[in-house]
């Protein structure tokens, strides 16, 4: 379980306002917003990334805020991301990319490696790409492997960020549903910020809305698309008159 | 009446702003310092990654320090004959004179000031592009710490590859001092080399000097490249400190061993 309580954080503005949210395990939670809501943030902020100025991120019973980056380390072990351009090591091969938070935590089996490696390709419908490298792919194959090496660890919690950015309709909808997928069979707890509200909101079991940095709505996706609040409504039917 | 804003909606004034930067940055500095010992101490270094980086810092530093220290020694060995000259006629002690200086200070915070702006700058770059592409925060995720193993292995290097490029420019620098001193003044070689001013002290004042700087810049530019912000600008931004700043600790240091050379040897 995921559990922010009152967090604020700022550059050099607040970019988190009094946030709290609660994300129960094995929930995949949409984080949905206009750009320079929060989401981004508040999604390193769950992760370790950023820490908050005030309040509290709770990630495995643990307030992450709190620990030294050592400590930091053990939490993120169980924690894997996907971050909104891939961050695709450049050097390495896409199987040496894969493998790297394996190789990192310890394992030096390098037949499981390969196997591990090998099913995490066949997942992402990537198979036969291990050898190339991440500049010679289309920014769907690299999505594609991002959520390979998030995966990987089988992470209990998973992050994306805008896992569709910059992807075609059909291919958004492919990396969605292989999102829900790889969650159901894992059992993993998901944070996705997207701003495809369309097919993000086809695979969430709750979704929570950011504007200004504060959160505005938290609720279930079918309370989303009911929802009367004028800014969320707006937001959610893509609707071009409104607050927004 | 309006409610109370929250403590954190405060807008900061531009001393408030500064001071937590300056705070935050010296906060960050140290943080890159005592990782940066700790993982030399304790991390696992990936095959050939600190021979690759000797490579880079050394061998391609080489003949850009050789040629800047060469001229270095002919314009100081130049000038210090003229000066010399007009005081008192006699440039027996001229190569001893500058094998001493070039020995405890001039060939080290020369050539460390050279490798700052070639290594500095391209450390800061590379791992500052690393920080706006969010691999550095991928490390992170990966269980991996970016100082341990981005700043550390330039860190090695740095220490190995600026003592040996420290002596050898140091060595072209004399020998081209010594081209100028035959040819300008008529100073033979067997007069020119000269180690009689020469002494433990220097040796090992040159020689801390080196380590210093040599530890000073990866860790001074790596922190530079991990505290990048923004795109391609703040990576523009983040090089032009890591030269600005290698520069300024290397001169730091420089004052503060020879004070420290000054007070133990003589």
């Amino acid at each position: 379980m995921i559990e922010v309580t009152k967090v604020w954080k700022r550059f050099a503005a607040p970019v988190l306002r009094d946030v709290t949210l609660t994300v129960p395990t094995g929930c995949l939670y949409g984080l949905i917003g206009p750009g320079a809501a929060g989401k981004s943030v508040l999604l390193k902020c769950l992760a370790g990334l950023l820490r908050p100025e005030l309040g509290s991120v709770r990630v495995f019973g643990q307030a992450i805020e709190a620990l030294d980056e050592v400590s930091l380390q053990a939490v993120r072990n169980r924690v894997g991301m996907l971050f909104q351009n891939n961050a695709l090591f450049d050097h390495l091969t896409v199987a040496e990319n894969i493998a790297f938070p394996l190789r990192r935590r310890g394992i030096t089996d390098e037949a499981e490696i390969a196997s591990r490696v090998a099913d995490r390709l066949r997942a992402v419908s990537l198979p036969g790409f291990e050898q190339r490298l991440p500049g010679g792919l289309s920014g769907g194959q690299k999505k594609r492997v991002g959520v390979a090496r998030a995966t990987v660890t089988r992470a209990e919690v998973v992050l994306y960020d805008e896992p569709a950015a910059g992807l075609d309709p059909v291919t958004s909808q492919k990396i969605f549903d292989l999102l829900r997928r790889e969650q159901q069979e894992a059992g993993a707890t998901v944070v996705m910020v997207s701003s495809d509200i369309d097919r993000l909101l086809t695979v969430t079991d709750r979704v929570g809305m950011m504007l200004d940095g504060a959160l505005i709505f938290d609720g279930t996706t079918a309370e989303a698309h009911g929802s009367l609040h004028p800014v969320v409504k707006q937001f959610v039917h893509g609707e071009v008159d409104g607050p927004l | 009446m309006s409610a109370e804003p929250h403590a954190m909606e405060r807008p900061q004034g531009p001393a408030e702003a500064a001071a937590r930067r300056v705070l935050a940055d010296a906060r960050e500095l140290q943080g890159v310092f005592l990782r940066t010992l700790y993982w030399t101490a304790k991390g696992r270094r990936e095959p050939g990654e600190v021979a690759r980086q000797c490579f880079e810092v050394g061998y391609r530093s080489a003949f850009f320090l050789s040629v800047t220290m060469g001229f270095i020694g002919m314009i100081l060995v130049f000038q210090s004959g003229l000066q010399l000259l007009r005081v008192v006629p006699d440039l027996t002690l001229l190569g001893a004179t500058f094998l001493e200086l070039l020995v405890r200070d001039l060939g080290p915070t020369i050539a460390a000031m050279m490798l700052a702006t070639r290594v500095g700058a391209g450390i800061a770059a590379e791992i500052g592009s690393m920080v706006v592409t969010e691999q550095v925060d991928a490390l992170r995720m990966c269980g991996v710490d970016p100082v341990d193993h981005l700043v550390v292995p330039r860190f090695i290097a740095s220490v190995i590859m600026t003592a040996a490029l420290v002596m050898f420019s140091g060595l072209v620098s004399f020998a081209a001092g010594g081209a100028t001193a035959w040819f300008v003044f008529d100073v033979q070689p067997l007069t020119y080399i000269n180690f009689s001013l020469l002494d433990r002290g220097d040796l090992i004042t040159g020689l801390l000097k080196c380590v210093a700087y040599g530890a000073a810049i990866p860790i001074v530019s790596g922190w530079c490249g991990l505290t990048t912000r923004g795109g391609s600008e703040g990576v523009g931004s983040a090089t032009t400190s890591a030269v600005v700043n290698s520069s300024l600790a290397v001169i730091m240091l420089d004052l503060v061993i020879s004070g420290a050379g000054f007070v133990v040897f003589v």
